[in-house]
């Protein structure tokens, strides 16, 4: 059972994405219906709200497109999608503009009254552009007070269960969901479709997203056989919160600017020793932080809840409070004093760079169906710079709009599959037919599968246990059932759906983690230390095809630029030179 | 605080007609009240539904009654609220249940609108950025109220809402101040106009209940009453 919707344009998620995808969408053709369906509350469920740092953009006297481009390539160690990645600094600009002049936000200045560049890691410029470190709240905030105005349907608290393609394969017709409140399902049939539901990659031990992230718009994506690209590589944030087991508020991130403005780390027995790894210590880039970390805690003397120390205290507690005060306050609130004292920190999953693969107006392959921001993959490549996730969501969630707008007009609906509602309807029902299953013990067990052989350091040997571990952690949960037999408002069939997703999402991270046999930014392999020749770089590639899942990899095109070559003079990544 | 100790712990459960139902969790060193939910959710009554999302204070999703205050869950620390280790958590209140802790926050967002909560400048997507002092009087008191999360908590506490549901609360009059102390916005007349009115701007008695509880420290007294001031100017020229 399920009831039926039709609208012109429907978009899945509401971070930086899915509100200016609604938004441009509106604005490029009134006459549109256009649906925004989310798995919270507008503007309250995605990870752009959460942005800290800032929106790199090259708006600033001094600065150039070429040169946020170049820092983008260096710093995505030659995999980004070249066409994509200067789509991204190019639209940046008007999209800065866009949300100062036309949406309202208003970002730091200068005693001048110009915009302030904040300095952040791997980038050759003072280019981010910044809300104090609350960035993200200031733009999605003021990005759903534009939606809220304008005639966009909103289905808050619809979760997308699937994409349903018309019975023939070759177009999307609409999307399955679940309204969360009601219980029931709802088809809702769309000459477009936007996929902006956000990584996330919360299956791991340690993890800063949102809570409520899932993946599930890649684990439909798979579902579906499209092609995902990146799916080795999982940013992960050097200082995570580790406040022990049974907290939400564990694996949440403690800003990179505490180890920038000079903050310690110690091992268990409070011994400093980043500069064992690399001559710039703690402020080295996260990737470097984060893997130096790993091994420290591998080699034991960890922490009370087997992690590491930050130390901020020489700096001056009350210079701490007052430069990190957002911090040094969460931090009390969970219980630790940040500015006097020691907490107790992990490295933590941060940001997913892989994605479903696009064009650089957010087409996918599959006619009908479009995808920006943390679903979307091929912008970062290898690594994400600070400050370039909330550029990618925004930009190409308002490109998406005005592409999807343009193309749905004078188009038809698509008659969905509806054999394949049915069966997926019955996939998402699969828990309320079965015996009572342990979901809180296979949650665990994924975050520690993903943790600890699928992690910060990778083995060949360690990555193919996991891929087992996952199988039969899979077949499991596919047995598990619930206590609860009500559809509505029911959390646990959620986190059973969550742990599905996640599960999916996970094997295709392992399989194309074994596939990359060399080390590239956020993707360490211990027996494959070396980066590879740039020339040569491909990408891994990972689709489902039938019943197997299939990796291939596939020659990154240097449509710009090539290794070697630079367009601009000085060098892309390095820290801006001042005078002395 | 010792291994073993227990949390008493009564949620609400149902609709506007259900009642307090009470359950034992495990008293931890690091546990805030979402993750007690979270707990009693995982291990005690899987049909419990709550709404969260971020866990850091950044989503404003989380909000509760705890222990007769609205309260941000995710960044309330358990040993903040209880000293007898006795916990008792509902829905917020001046917004009609879904089921269990879940509200319906849409009056709330739907007033943020009709107190014209929303930017309208002049300046577009092809024009710089405008050059702007960060230290005038009105840019101060812009900044002072931007960084709400909409979490609801304001609204919640209000006892003005509570007797009269048209109020449009604190939080959107909050808004709509920072947007008449935005010199970039174009709409400063029709918000006037539209936080003037008997839903209004008026009809705060700052009893100070939105200040007291707001999890950001923000100050929605001050900027009411600086609406008013505002209106009353308004009237004295005859533009209201």
């Amino acid at each position: 059972m399920f009831k039926q919707h039709d609208t012109d344009i429907l978009i899945l998620g509401s971070g930086g994405a899915g509100l200016f995808a609604a938004l441009h969408a509106c604005q490029t053709d009134p006459d549109l219906k256009v649906t925004l369906a989310v798995k919270g509350l507008i503007g309250k469920s995605g990870c752009t709200r959460m942005v800290q740092g800032g929106y790199n953009v090259a708006l600033l006297p001094g600065d150039s497109l070429e040169r946020h481009f170049m820092d983008t390539i260096v710093g995505g160690k030659w995999l980004p999608n070249q066409d994509l990645a200067w789509r991204l600094c190019q639209t940046a600009v008007e999209r800065v503009r866009e949300l100062e002049n036309e949406i309202g936000c208003f970002f730091d200045r200068k005693a001048d009254g110009t915009l302030h560049g904040k300095a952040f890691a791997g980038q050759s410029f003072d280019r981010t552009v910044h809300k104090g470190d609350l960035t993200g709240i200031e733009i999605v905030n003021r990005l759903m007070e534009q939606v809220w105005a304008r005639p966009v349907e909103r289905l808050e608290e619809h979760r997308a269960l699937a994409l349903i393609p018309t019975a023939d394969g070759a177009a999307l017709a609409g999307v399955l969901l679940v309204d969360m409140r009601g219980g029931g399902f709802l088809f809702v049939r769309a000459k477009a479709v936007l996929l902006g539901t956000g990584g996330g990659p919360t299956m791991y031990r340690y993890h800063t997203p949102s809570g409520d992230k899932s993946m599930d718009g890649l684990a439909m994506a798979l579902r579906l056989g499209l092609p995902l690209r990146d799916m080795e590589m999982v940013q992960f944030h050097p200082t995570g919160l580790l406040a022990g087991p049974e907290t939400r508020m564990t694996g949440t991130v403690l800003e990179e600017g505490l180890r920038g403005a000079g903050g310690y780390l110690l091992t268990g027995e409070q011994r400093r020793f980043m500069l064992d790894y690399d001559p710039q210590g703690e402020r080295a880039t996260r990737d470097v932080v984060s893997r130096a970390m790993a091994a420290e805690i591998r080699k034991g003397g960890t922490t009370e809840h087997g992690g590491l120390y930050i130390q901020m205290h020489h700096l001056g507690p009350d210079k701490v409070r007052k430069a990190f005060k957002g911090m040094v306050e969460r931090c009390a609130d969970s219980g630790f004093d940040l500015a006097g004292g020691l907490v107790e920190v992990v490295p933590t999953a941060h940001y997913f760079m892989g994605g479903l693969i696009c064009d650089t107006d957010t087409r996918t392959g599959l006619p009908g169906l479009f995808v920006a921001g943390e679903d979307a993959g091929g912008v970062h490549g290898a690594n994400r710079l600070g400050g370039n996730g909330v550029a990618n969501s925004t930009v190409f969630g308002g490109i998406a709009g005005e592409v999807m707008a343009k193309q749905v007009k004078g188009e038809a609906h698509r008659d969905p599959d509806k054999a394949l509602i049915h069966a997926e309807i019955e996939r998402a029902r699969q828990p309320f037919d079965k015996p009572l299953g342990d979901l809180n013990g296979l949650r665990e067990r994924l975050l520690d599968i993903m943790w600890d052989d699928v992690g910060v350091l990778r083995t060949a040997a360690g990555l193919k246990r996991g891929l087992e571990r996952l199988t039969e952690l899979e077949a499991e949960l596919l047995q598990s059932g619930l206590a609860d037999q009500d559809q509505v408002f029911n959390l646990t069939w959620h986190d059973w759906l969550n742990l599905r997703s996640l599960v999916e999402v996970s094997g295709a991270i392992a399989r194309a983690a074994i596939a990359r046999e060399n080390s590239r930014g956020a993707h360490f392999r211990e027996d494959f230390p070396e980066a590879g020749d740039m020339e040569g770089s491909c990408f891994t590639q990972v689709r489902r095809r039938g019943e197997t899942i299939e990796v291939t990899e596939v020659p990154v095109e240097f449509t710009i630029v090539k290794p070697g070559e630079s367009l601009i003079d000085g060098d892309a990544g390095a820290p801006q030179a001042r005078p002395a | 605080m010792k291994q073993g100790d227990k949390l008493a712990v009564r949620i609400w459960k149902g609709g506007a007609d259900g009642g307090y139902t009470e359950f034992e969790a495990p008293l931890r060193a690091n546990q805030t009240v979402l993750d007690v939910v979270t707990w009693i959710q995982r291990n005690r009554d899987p049909g419990l539904a709550y709404r969260f999302a971020c866990r850091v204070g950044m989503c404003g999703s989380c909000a509760m009654t705890v222990n007769g205050k609205p309260r941000w869950t995710c960044r309330t620390h358990v040993s903040k609220v209880t000293q007898d280790s006795r916990l008792t958590i509902g829905p917020l209140r001046n917004l009609p249940i879904v089921k269990d802790l879940v509200c319906d926050m849409t009056v709330f967002f739907d007033k943020w609108q009709n107190a014209r909560g929303r930017f309208q400048g002049r300046a577009t997507r092809y024009d710089d950025i405008e050059r702007i002092a960060p230290d005038t009087p009105a840019r101060k008191a812009a900044d002072a109220g931007i960084e709400c999360i909409n979490c609801a908590v304001c609204y919640a506490a209000c006892d003005v809402v509570a007797w009269k549901p048209d109020y449009l609360g604190p939080a959107a009059l909050n808004r709509a101040w920072t947007l008449q102390n935005d010199i970039r916005d174009t709409a400063q007349a029709e918000r006037l106009a539209a936080v003037a009115g008997d839903a209004g701007c008026h009809s705060c008695h700052s009893q100070q209940g939105c200040t007291a509880h707001c999890p950001k420290s923000l100050n929605p007294t001050a900027a009411i009453a600086g609406l008013k001031r505002s209106v009353f100017q308004a009237v004295l020229r005859g533009e209201v």
